[in-house]
């Protein structure tokens, strides 16, 4: 908050030092790349830069050709806020700024110099000159004043998740009546957020090794726990459903849940020396035959073994990356460190058919503006397509724009006041940059501390830019009222009109926007499924960002329809991994069994085409018989571990797909 | 340093281009500091960051402009 204020003061010394002509620039952009996290600030910083440099030369190119074609130059500026605004929604990290930024700010230069064409270089260069000035004391303020690093962040986000994901797991396995509500939410977002952090950790003043492929195998992995989990309390139900539990699985059980709950009472998860459950992973599911009771009850015992060894697995797995993460000289296991080796860079998930829907309605948005602009012959005009584009680029993410541009317009109708009574109430009587300083700094430090809290950050932005804006400090005290009161409307106008049109070209049903990512999830399973050996990296990330996604929008309209949906993508969560672990089961198996699998992989494609497509599904009695001639098939072969966990895939996939479709 | 630098008609002050140089300067020796895990034992990385710019670019401008 203090560094945030001072950099906003240095920023405007700056550039008031150095005469520049419109200092205010330099103000909000420090407002701008503001975040509590230092590392998210240099790389805001970073990419609005760059986003600014491309959008000036953007403009520079196209104004001179243009300018005396007011229709045409229209027509160009408009195209390219839309395709900026596209190829900016195609990018699921916070690098999506650059393009976007470099959408609006050919608007914002361009349009400023129609009447004065031959200045364009010049305000070109003016307004990278000021957003440089301004993020770079951002930047620097927020890193040498009280920094707070990415590393940390990520660490703790990474050790909270953890340690919820071992509570779970011991509630879930001692008790058989407990169920969890809408774990999955909670999981994807805490993965989402790591996906995000990942980004700003290379701009990071700390010293995390830089391991984003360590960080992307852990998001896989963090991404199937529940997928795991649920498995294993299915199995044991299906145990627990035929009487008491044997011992021998209770006495693998008893350990698993005392290793699980030390994780999960641990004070520093990721600080404690070894917590590998080493007696457990030591063991195998071939070691639970049951001599006493018949064959069915034993693979049934064994299912279940399987199925909880795979999710001690997954968490140790969890544990060894978080911690190899926080401290490089941890050693992975050999095949963990040979994954990450392989791991590339996954793309949450992305609409491009939305992305075109909302490029499309800024295109339109500029052009009602520019049409305003160009056929009442209103010189301030101009302003208002620049709002029209800006309007329509920040919420353009959101199902419902509509709704901030309208808190958005809001605070800028609350703060054009206040700058209106700072611009000629209390300017006038400044003298010297002291003065100013001490007379701003009263709004720069509840503005800096509001974006601080989480909830008024947005607030906070608004505010704050539209009460630069409103100032227009420039070196020379000059209060126009009649100018101001034009730009004002302007802005007004403009952000009304990108409401307008985000309320007709871009509002979406929720609902309708979960289906349409569900389609997309389908068809990404049916992909899974047929890829063959060489499945497709990255899946589990995109599958919980997905179902994310999905609970979100079901949950902002109906929770018991948001309940439904949560079962319902689990289930496909935990087919997704069965069929990768049969998979990885047969390279170990008798090939004889390969036309079996395969048959039972045509019918759980067919299955999920048919969903995708919308399509009449195959009955899920040809799934079953399929199935069942893979475990009988199965059970002909000798006993081992491989065996024992293709088994259980087969059994999970035919309760999941064919007993409750 | 008076006088600017012409860059193919563009004139360009001569301390945006030591700036460049020294923040390039900058971040090459961030790197191989970091390699040496050099940042375990640096207080506070942000600060010593801002320094090591100021360093490089003194030493920039003393190289190529006499003092």
């Amino acid at each position: 908050m203090a560094a945030n204020s001072i950099a906003v003061l240095a920023a405007l010394y700056i550039a008031f030092a150095l005469e520049l002509e419109r200092p205010y620039w330099a103000m909000f952009s420090v407002f701008i790349v503001a975040n509590p996290l230092s590392g998210a600030v240099r790389s805001r910083a970073a990419y609005r830069l760059l986003g600014t440099i491309i959008g000036a030369s953007a403009a520079l190119i196209m104004i001179p050709p243009l300018v005396q074609e007011p229709p045409l130059l229209c027509l160009a500026m408009a195209a390219w806020v839309g395709v900026c605004l596209w190829l900016s929604l195609l990018d699921t990290t916070p690098r999506s700024y650059v393009p976007m930024l470099a959408g609006y700010t050919a608007t914002i230069v361009g349009l400023s110099v129609v009447n004065a064409p031959e200045t364009i270089f010049d305000t070109a260069v003016t307004r990278v000159e000021e957003i440089g000035i301004g993020v770079i004391c951002g930047a620097v303020a927020h890193s040498v004043i009280f920094p707070r690093n990415v590393g940390a962040a990520l660490n703790d986000r990474i050790a909270l998740t953890l340690r919820a994901c071992a509570d779970w797991t011991s509630h879930l396995l001692s008790d058989p009546e407990a169920r969890e509500e809408s774990v999955s939410q909670r999981l994807a977002q805490c993965v989402a957020e790591i996906h995000t952090l990942n980004t700003h950790v290379a701009f990071d003043t700390s010293d995390v090794p830089r391991t984003s492929r360590q960080i992307q195998t852990l998001q896989d992995r963090l991404a199937l726990i529940l997928a795991h989990l649920t498995s294993a309390q299915l199995a044991i139900d299906a145990v627990r459903a035929r009487g008491k539990i044997p011992d021998p699985l209770s006495a693998l059980m008893d350990p698993i849940i005392r290793w699980i709950r030390s994780v999960a009472v641990a004070p520093d998860v990721l600080g404690v020396a070894d917590l590998r459950p080493h007696f457990v992973l030591a063991s195998s599911a071939a070691q639970v035959p049951d001599g006493t009771r018949n064959d069915d009850d034993a693979a049934l015992a064994q299912i279940a073994a399987s199925h909880l060894l795979t999710l001690v697995a997954a968490l140790d797995e969890v544990l060894q990356l978080a911690r190899a993460i926080r401290d490089d000289k941890i050693a992975l296991t050999p095949e963990l460190a040979q994954e990450v080796h392989a791991a590339r860079p996954v793309s949450l998930h992305r609409d491009a058919g939305l992305a075109l829907v909302s490029a499309g309605a800024a295109v339109i948005a500029v052009l009602v503006a520019c049409a305003m602009w160009i056929g009442g012959s209103w010189p301030e005009g101009a302003v208002a397509a620049q709002f029209a584009a800006i309007g329509c680029s920040f919420f353009a993410t959101l199902d419902k724009p509509s709704a901030r541009l309208g808190s958005a317009l809001t605070g800028v109708l609350i703060a054009l006041p206040v700058g209106a009574l700072y611009q000629f109430a209390v300017l006038p009587r400044v003298d010297g940059f002291v003065s100013l300083a001490l007379v701003l700094s009263p709004l720069l430090l509840l503005f800096s501390f509001m974006q601080t809290v989480p909830k008024l950050a947005g607030a906070a932005l608004v505010l704050g830019i539209t009460f630069s804006g409103a100032l227009a400090l420039q070196p020379q005290y000059q209060a126009d009222f009649p100018v101001f009161l034009n730009t004002s409307l302007a802005e007004i106008v403009g952000l009304l009109v990108a409401l307008a049109v985000n309320l007709i070209f871009r509002t979406f049903d929720p609902v309708w926007n979960a289906q349409r990512i569900s389609r997309a999830g389908w068809r990404a399973i049916v992909a899974l499924v047929e890829s063959g050996s060489g499945c497709a990296r990255g899946w589990p990330t995109q599958m919980l960002d997905r179902a994310g996604q999905i609970l979100t929008r079901l949950g902002s309209v109906n929770a018991p329809c948001a309940a439904n949906a949560e079962s319902s993508l689990l289930r496909d969560l935990r087919v997704a991994v069965h069929i990768t672990a049969i998979r990885a089961a047969e390279k170990q198996l008798d090939s004889a069994l390969a036309p079996r699998l395969n048959a039972i992989r045509h019918a759980i494609a067919c299955i999920y085409r048919a969903r995708w497509q919308k399509t009449s599904a195959p009955t899920a009695a040809t799934l079953a018989s399929s199935i069942d001639d893979g475990i009988a098939a199965l059970n002909l072969q000798p006993r081992s571990a491989s065996q024992i966990r293709a088994l259980a895939g087969l059994a999970a996939l035919r309760a999941d797909l064919a007993e409750h479709p | 340093m008076i006088g600017e630098v012409s860059l193919d008609g563009v004139f360009v002050p001569p301390l945006l281009l030591l700036a460049s140089g020294a923040f390039a300067l900058t971040l090459a020796l961030r790197r191989v500091l970091r390699r040496l895990h050099a940042y375990r034992y640096i207080w506070h990385a942000g600060l010593f960051d801002v320094a090591m710019f100021a360093v490089a670019l003194f030493v920039l401008a003393a190289a190529t402009v006499p003092l």
